[in-house]
């Protein structure tokens, strides 16, 4: 899944660690997500999303709405 | 709990508990090597590395339920492999034993096979996701 998150760790200047900290978990699960290797959970989303102040979809994106908004630019 | 932390908790069981397996063996070997023992305490004597064994696999899934969910999914796949490590080489030895009259592979060395490949692919796993 494509995220946001590498952007917005970037824009508050936060190494994997310490986003890692702040979520109450490791870097390399921070690694792992921003290279989108691994898709956290539901509870983990939302933790993300709160900690950036953004929704889930905002910082998220799975390949169907990537695919939905190709078609609609078409 | 941080990575850090439950690593710590894990080897502070894992640790003792290695050390338990490998003295318990050790002395449960020479006992019946060298010592007339009854078989009650032979038995007794061997129940020191399987109490030990227990404690190993308790402290792993106590490690496993304390990382967080990506490193989760790094040591149940590793466990896995460790466990399909056991399974084919205890069917596939046992299947040649029994078909082929391959030499006797003792029961015992399953847990060393498991640990190996375990700790194999829990390594290899780690490594790709970005190291330790």
């Amino acid at each position: 899944m494509k995220n946001r998150l590498k952007a917005l760790r970037a824009e508050r200047n936060w190494s994997q660690a310490v986003l890692g900290a702040k979520l109450d978990v490791s870097r390399q699960t921070i690694n792992a997500i921003e290279a989108g290797r691994y898709d956290p959970s539901l509870p983990l989303a939302f933790k993300i999303a709160r900690l950036f102040g953004q929704a889930i979809e905002d910082i998220f994106d799975d390949e169907a709405r990537v695919m939905q908004g190709a078609r609609r630019r078409e | 709990m941080t990575t850090e932390q439950a690593t710590r908790r894990y080897f502070q069981i894992f640790i003792p508990s290695m050390v338990g397996y490998l003295a318990g063996t050790l002395a449960t070997i020479w006992a019946a090597d060298h010592m007339d023992l009854p078989p009650f305490a032979l038995y007794g004597l061997a129940g020191v590395p399987i109490f030990a064994m227990l404690c190993m696999f308790w402290g792993h899934w106590r490690f496993i339920n304390e990382i967080d969910e990506f490193l989760r999914t790094i040591q149940i796949k590793a466990v896995l492999f460790g466990i399909a490590s056991v399974l084919v080489v205890a069917t596939g030895w046992g299947t040649l034993e029994m078909l082929a009259d391959a030499p006797k592979l003792q029961v015992f060395w399953l847990l060393p096979i498991f640990w190996t490949s375990y700790s194999a692919a829990a390594g290899v796993l780690t490594k790709r996701a970005g190291g330790f």
